[in-house]
């Protein structure tokens, strides 16, 4: 495939396009929550009634050349905010403003408006300030010492992909739909059939919203058309303008109205809130391929309007970077990507392999477009033919970091062990980072990042964190007090059972808070089966409510328990006073002590027992903590491992730790071994990964970083593929690569303007290495460098 | 019985079909100017001092090169790898050093490894004597077999050694109807000049090419010389420059255009 002049253009247009942040939205927000339209409304309707507010107003955008329309904010690259979640201080806005890394350009009229409009209006009064004021001090306290992070404090719980149900359906009939559930509302009997009825309301008028959003963009379309002079896209302007006119009003049926479909539909839910992992049509090869067949068969689509039309779409995603967040770090999560994941291959709803040409086509679009978003991922089973792998790592060899390889089989597993059915499972797939989910059935909200090593700390310090000395954990002795590595590890169990039960508290606090003050009636018309049950997504509407906790830092904690037991416990090469003295000091005069640490002491990620035991025990307790726990709105909490880049801020609230890494350097991210400690290559580092049982989880992350030679012929693709399956067999839930040198990375940190294009795998996820921190790149070059070496 | 081995290298891809494990087995009689396994020369083990940077200071810790393994330890390595040897078809291969110059230790670890179901393979110079070879051929699925120099005189030169046993021993794995790769190191200004290469082309054309599966070109690289220090011998191949990319290219297309099946790197 070869990307046609406009694609390219409107790639180069997006590439380029400056960050800025819109004050649009907040400002629309402030205007619909002061007028009167607002008040004396139940919850849902008021929800409705401001994203109508909001399609209503909201400036339509149309570029040159476009074949798919629609922007989240006035213009690419313009990003709007969400006060009603939390409100940028001044302080944040110049930030954001000045910051080198992930900046967005604030200009006078934002300030302008920020200050005389929206902080007078909602200072106080975000959902944030909310949460904050509903905290316990216990949780306060765990929360600054960095043990954990709250999701839902700056952005709307979303974490959800569309199912195949709006693939072959419109707003109006779904407006049917909520007609027929108004109906059986049975107000004898059903305590809480009047709330159904309100949520159903709201449904009801965001049907309408994005339908009458839709016919904006039709109506600005025809004008454009009319006083149009080039003859060909005068044509092209009639027919979106036509496109607009049907979707996402009715089911669509052509590729065209199928991508315009969906991209209302996105925008629907990104304007409504700003939910996590913006919003992600997931299975897309198998949505599209039904349209493109049909088209094919009755020859009204060529190849080159096909590839146009979805690099048309593939922009559309990397005009929106993330809602930037407010606070002065860059560490903790925060990028320009929005984590959209696009699933290509996997199983059938009948269990048969869904791997087909579309699949194929979608991989050259990901290819040939080498953008940041969306993100990509192929989902391999052991059904998948080995080309569908092959045409993927051809991609993967040239050093972009997509598409990522999940297991379809483990998803599937996942997913029927929590209880979905087994056709609903094989309907999902990995959205985000790696996070399993049943598409268009769940809500599968992640709460916070989960800092194990960090409770390893308090554990070995009488609950005391040393940074903030304060007392977070309970007391259960400091380290010279444990007579066995036995005692240790019982003493971290209560350590993490007694946080992970604040962390828990929270979560169906700021549960509350969403179901009772920001319902999305939008999201919820997309996820089965909240209008049939008249809930609200954020209340638990959809068919499987999941919550995680995402544990971090595993290879480090591993290494850390790996090492008491191996220096202190079993060969006695340290007292405990030694190693605290070492630690205190940062290793400084300790060199020696360190060198043991890191050079003569087992580590994760060689496939030895000796190591891997800690991990195993460690995986457990955690599982044991969360795992089954009742959430609020229904369902159950679950574990994940995925840092996104979480472990770099966790890293900083550490002091210097058994492991011998110094002091706020970065913990290992998701269940790769920490940067550098794997020294038996790629199969020793599966082994490894596959001795948790996986299939427990809801996603865990392995990192593989290659150099291009392990890539150069048929035989390494071979060798490659039969890594991957041979880790999948061992219930592997997803490996990715990162295929760079070091060298490279290491001229791109001194000359960063030649490399606006690098992007590497982080953690889960792809990114520009120029809009990485320092230390970040650092960590990734080190990696690298590593690899090269063994 | 133990051999001694000097290096396990898992995700092994280049020494045979599949995902390998390779042992170097430590000692070999021949002596390379341009040797990447130094520390595989030495049939004794050595203990050299590994450097390890913490911070700014540097610690030096002993080091021994070369352990004793037993077949069931062989057989226990390729037990956690077995997995991906499964998945990819590979096996095991057994390199240097010259394996052939622990014989009896080899053929009882490929034994052990063909009575396992393993695929077996030898990486060899060919330096040894013609029944050792004998002996190990049924069990050995796979020959990895370095042709360096046509010419007696320059290869004794280059390497310590006649090419003479070499040759004869190539010509009796030619005939045992196992697998057979030629692999060919290409050091610039000791062994690609026309003559060599023209020669080498010659003989593997004129050969019973029936079980003759590939051509390796393997270019002189570089990253022996760090080693060289490590283990404190002189280091001969300073000078050497790597081929050029279009050299190899070259080379592919001369033995290509005989007909031979030829893949350049190991």
């Amino acid at each position: 495939m070869k990307m046609s002049e406009r694609v390219s253009r409107l790639r180069n247009q997006s590439l380029n396009a400056v960050k800025k942040l819109s004050a649009e939205r907040a400002l629309l927000m402030t205007q619909f929550y002061r007028s009167n339209e607002a008040s004396d409304l139940s919850a849902p309707v008021r929800r409705a009634k401001a994203f109508n507010y909001l399609l209503k107003y909201k400036q339509i955008f149309i570029g040159e050349g476009e074949l798919i329309v629609g922007e989240r904010g006035p213009a690419p690259g313009e990003t709007p905010t969400y006060p009603e979640i939390s409100l940028h201080s001044m302080t944040d806005l110049d930030i954001l403003n000045s910051r080198e890394k992930v900046s967005f350009r604030v200009d006078e009229v934002v300030r302008e408006i920020y200050e005389k409009e929206v902080i007078p209006f909602w200072k106080g009064g975000s959902n944030r300030d909310r949460i904050m004021q509903l905290m316990t001090p216990e949780w306060m306290n765990a929360y600054n010492a960095g043990v954990f992070t709250e999701f839902q404090e700056q952005r709307a719980p979303g974490h959800t992909v569309l199912g195949y149900k709006m693939f072959s359906t419109g707003f109006v009939e779904i407006k049917e739909e909520i007609k027929k559930s108004v109906s059986s509302l049975n107000f004898d009997s059903d305590l809480h059939a009047s709330e159904k009825l309100e949520e159903l309301k709201a449904m009801d008028i965001a049907c309408d919203a994005i339908i009458m959003y839709a016919h904006r963009y039709a109506c600005k379309l025809e004008r454009m058309a009319a006083a149009e002079k080039n003859i060909s896209r005068k044509s092209e302007l009639l027919k979106m303008a036509a496109v607009c006119r049907k979707v996402p009003a009715e089911a669509p049926e052509t590729v065209h109205e199928m991508l315009q479909h969906y991209w209302f539909i996105h925008l629907g839910v990104i304007t409504e809130l700003n939910p996590w992992d913006s919003f992600n049509p997931g299975r897309l090869d198998q949505h599209l391929y039904p349209f493109y067949k049909k088209e094919t068969e009755e020859e009204t689509l060529s190849s080159d309007e096909l590839y146009d039309l979805l690099g048309c779409f593939w922009v559309k995603f990397n005009n929106h970077p993330s809602p930037p967040k407010m606070g002065v770090t860059a560490s903790e999560s925060n990028t320009y990507t929005d984590f959209c994941l696009i699933n290509l291959g996997g199983l059938k709803s009948d269990g048969t392999d869904a791997v087909n040409e579309m699949s194929y086509i979608l991989l050259d679009v990901i290819k040939e477009m080498r953008i940041l978003q969306p993100g990509s991922m192929v989902q391999i089973s052991s059904k998948s033919p080995d080309s569908f792998i092959h045409k993927a790592l051809d991609i993967i060899r040239t050093g972009f970091g997509q598409p990522s390889c999940f297991n379809t089989e483990a998803l599937i597993q996942e997913m029927v062990r929590q209880g979905k059915s087994i056709v609903d499972a094989r309907n999902g797939g990995a959205s985000g980072c790696v996070e399993t989910g049943a598409f268009g059935t769940e809500a599968y909200w992640l709460t916070g990042y989960f800092n194990l090593p960090k409770v390893l700390d308090l554990t070995l310090n009488n609950g005391i964190d040393k940074r903030t000395n304060r007392q977070v954990g309970p007391e259960t002795g400091f380290a010279k007090n444990f007579k066995s590595f036995d005692d240790l590890m019982n003493a971290f169990r209560l350590q993490l059972n007694f946080l992970i039960d604040i962390k828990i508290t929270g979560n169906n606090v700021i549960e509350k808070t969403f179901a009772e003050w920001l319902p999305v009636p939008f999201l919820s018309l997309l996820v089965e089966d909240c209008i049939a049950g008249g809930k609200d997504y954020n209340c638990g509407g959809a068919r499987y409510n999941t919550s995680y906790i995402q544990g971090v830092g595993l290879g480090s904690i591993t290494d850390m328990l790996t090492s008491i037991r191996y220096n202190i416990f079993d060969n006695k090469k340290f007292s405990w006073d030694e190693m605290n003295r070492a630690l205190d000091a940062d290793f400084a005069g300790y060199e020696n002590i360190q060198h043991e640490l890191i050079f003569n002491t087992p580590k994760f990620g060689n496939d030895d027992d000796y190591a891997d035991q800690q991990a195993v025990a460690v995986f457990d307790i955690y599982y044991d903590a969360v795992n089954g726990r009742p959430v609020l709105r229904g369902g159950v909490h679950r574990i994940n491992m995925l840092p996104t880049t979480c472990h770099v801020y966790f890293g900083t609230v550490l002091g210097a730790t058994p492991d011998g890494r110094k002091a706020h350097k970065p913990l290992s991210e998701g269940i790769s071994p920490s940067q550098g400690a794997d020294k038996n290559g790629p199969t020793s580092v599966i082994k490894s990964a596959s001795r948790i049982d996986q299939l427990r989880t809801g996603g865990t992350l392995l990192n593989q970083k290659f150099t291009p030679s392990f890539f150069e012929d048929e035989d390494s693709y071979a060798c490659l593929t039969a890594l991957i399956r041979s880790y999948f067999s061992l219930g592997g839930h997803h490996i990715q690569f990162n295929v760079v040198n070091a060298e490279t990375l290491r001229d791109a940190q001194k000359h960063p303007e030649l490399y606006n294009d690098l992007i590497v795998r982080v953690a889960g996820y792809s990114d520009y290495f120029n809009d990485l921190g320092e230390d970040l790149q650092n960590e990734i070059i080190d990696r690298t460098e590593h690899e090269a070496e063994s | 019985m133990k051999g001694l081995i000097f290096s396990v290298k898992r995700y092994s891809i280049h020494d045979g079909p599949g995902i390998r494990v390779t042992f170097f087995m430590k000692g070999c009689p021949l002596n390379c100017i341009w040797c990447h396994n130094p520390e595989g020369i030495s049939p004794l083990a050595e203990t050299v001092s590994r450097i390890n940077k913490v911070g700014e200071k540097e610690f030096s810790t002993p080091e021994v090169v070369g352990k004793l393994y037993s077949a069931e330890d062989i057989l226990a390595i390729l037990e956690k790898e077995i997995v991906f040897i499964n998945q990819s078809k590979g096996g095991v291969t057994f390199s240097g050093g010259e394996p052939m110059l622990q014989h009896e230790f080899l053929l009882e670890a490929l034994k052990g490894c063909k009575e396992n179901g393993y695929h077996t393979a030898v990486d060899t110079s060919g330096y040894s004597s013609t029944d050792s070879f004998k002996s190990i051929i049924p069990f050995t699925d796979l020959f990895l077999f370095d042709i360096k120099h046509l010419d007696n005189a320059r290869h004794i030169e280059l390497t310590g050694v006649s090419n003479v046993g070499i040759l004869d021993n190539y010509r009796l794995l030619l005939g045992s109807g196992k697998d057979l790769m030629i692999r060919i190191p290409v050091i610039p200004g000791y062994n690609d000049d026309a003559d060599n290469m023209s020669g080498v082309r010659q003989l593997l054309l004129t050969s019973e090419t029936g079980s003759l599966k590939k051509l390796n070109l393997i270019p002189f690289h570089k990253t022996g010389s760090a080693k060289y220090k490590k283990f404190n011998i002189p280091c001969r191949s300073g000078d050497i420059q790597p081929p050029s990319e279009q050299k190899m290219v070259e080379l592919k297309k001369f033995f290509q255009d005989a007909g031979l099946k030829v893949k350049v790197g190991g």
